[in-house]
């Protein structure tokens, strides 16, 4: 590849312009070189409300390549220090559970980091981060009217579980399973989950709201605290909403008896 | 008025009937009523006529396949989705050829779902 020189923005306590040339085995800018081969991740990013790709090596460097954002991050993903295999994928497969009949089968790479596993192909350049990974199962799938044995990979993509397909050589596939798996289980807790515990993690997924979950398993509201807590500390969910209870003040049933007064006077 | 499509829930787990039922009544589904094995679903469709039926397919007693074979011989455009795990893509292959109008994969998440029943349903 020609060397591309461009300006670019670089986030060091904030925005500032910067002259940059990448060359097929490097980056430069200012004094600095980045090695290509010795990029650990990248991922896009926003920072200070702009996006960035942040360049994983000893540090994290914040680059914003502007109209040339796109093919940078496409070039750098083809070129990251990573395991690389030739594979097949479909990508996403089911999203929340329903087939995407609209995803197509696409020759790339499967290329694993340390922080991720990336689909590559000249269209798609897909990171999945590693902790955004559930689980890694064989399953058989009918691919060009033969039956073949795939690798589904269940991952979470902007809040939903999206089942994604490789197709590979087997002895690859058993290697790349056997791989991922290990990556998982470091991450999966060592504490066992209770039934109930399984179940609202299921709910929660699944979208079902607090009040639901307390009446569909018969519980109340410290009782299924005291499970968000334990599934929090366990790093399972996270809060996002504290919801408020209330009771009204005598101000407040003041004015509700009033509104009730105006309804029966038909006002 | 609106009337409103009638969901019969098959599932050999409590859990995930009580699930399938918040989630399609919720979204304004009538649950015309839940059964936990193939047998049952069978009997319930033939008393019920439901517009749609959620089917798993491993369950004791009759499977779900079972269960949409004999429900096909009752109402031959019985509108059944099937309710899968991943890796069962061959049991799914052989319901779609059986009649089954679509699937869904466990774990699920309610929103797409209902789009699904809803596209099944014609609503």
């Amino acid at each position: 590849m020609k060397a591309l020189k461009l300006r670019a923005e670089i986030h060091e306590k904030g925005w500032r312009e910067v002259d940059v040339i990448i060359s097929d085995r490097e980056i430069l800018f200012e004094k600095n070189t980045i090695p290509l081969k010795e990029i650990e991740d990248i991922e896009i990013v926003q920072i200070d409300g702009k996006e960035a790709i942040r360049i994983k090596k000893e540090v994290d460097f914040y680059f914003n390549f502007k109209e040339k954002q796109r093919s940078v991050f496409r070039y750098l993903a083809f070129n990251l220090k990573s395991d690389r295999f030739a594979v097949y994928f479909l990508s996403p497969a089911f999203r929340g559970g329903v087939f995407v009949n609209t995803s197509k089968w696409e020759k790339g790479y499967l290329s694993v980091t340390e922080r991720a596993i990336w689909f590559l192909s000249p269209t798609k350049q897909l990171r999945i981060p590693i902790d955004a990974i559930g689980s890694v199962k064989g399953d058989i799938r009918t691919v060009g009217k033969k039956e073949r044995r795939v690798l589904a990979v269940t991952h979470i993509d902007g809040g939903e579980v999206v089942v994604s397909f490789v197709l590979c050589p087997e002895t690859t596939l058993e290697m790349l399973q056997e791989y991922l798996r290990k990556i998982i289980n470091l991450q999966k807790p060592k504490e066992k989950l209770s039934e109930i515990e399984e179940q609202v993690l299921q709910m929660v997924y699944t979208g079902v709201d607090s009040s639901n979950i307390e009446s569909i398993l018969g519980i109340n509201t410290d009782e299924l605290n005291a499970i968000y807590d334990k599934l929090i500390s366990l790093g399972l969910v996270r809060v996002v909403k504290v919801r408020k209870e209330v009771e009204l003040t005598p101000k407040g049933v003041a004015i509700v008896s009033e509104l009730v007064e105006k309804v029966s006077r038909g006002g | 008025m609106v009337k409103l499509v009638r969901v019969l829930i098959v599932d050999d787990t409590a859990f995930m009937r009580k699930l399938l039922k918040n989630i399609l009544f919720s979204a304004g589904f009538d649950i015309a009523g839940e059964a936990e094995n193939g047998k049952q679903a069978v009997e319930l469709y033939k008393q019920l006529k439901p517009d749609v039926v959620t089917m798993d397919i491993v369950m004791p007693e009759m499977n779900g396949i079972d269960a949409l074979k004999e429900i096909k011989k009752i109402d031959p455009n019985a509108k059944v989705v099937m309710c899968t795990a991943v890796g069962q893509e061959q049991m799914v292959k052989t319901a779609i050829k059986l009649g089954a109008r679509g699937y869904i994969v466990k774990p699920f998440q309610a929103a797409k779902v209902v789009e699904e029943l809803k596209k099944v349903a014609g609503t």
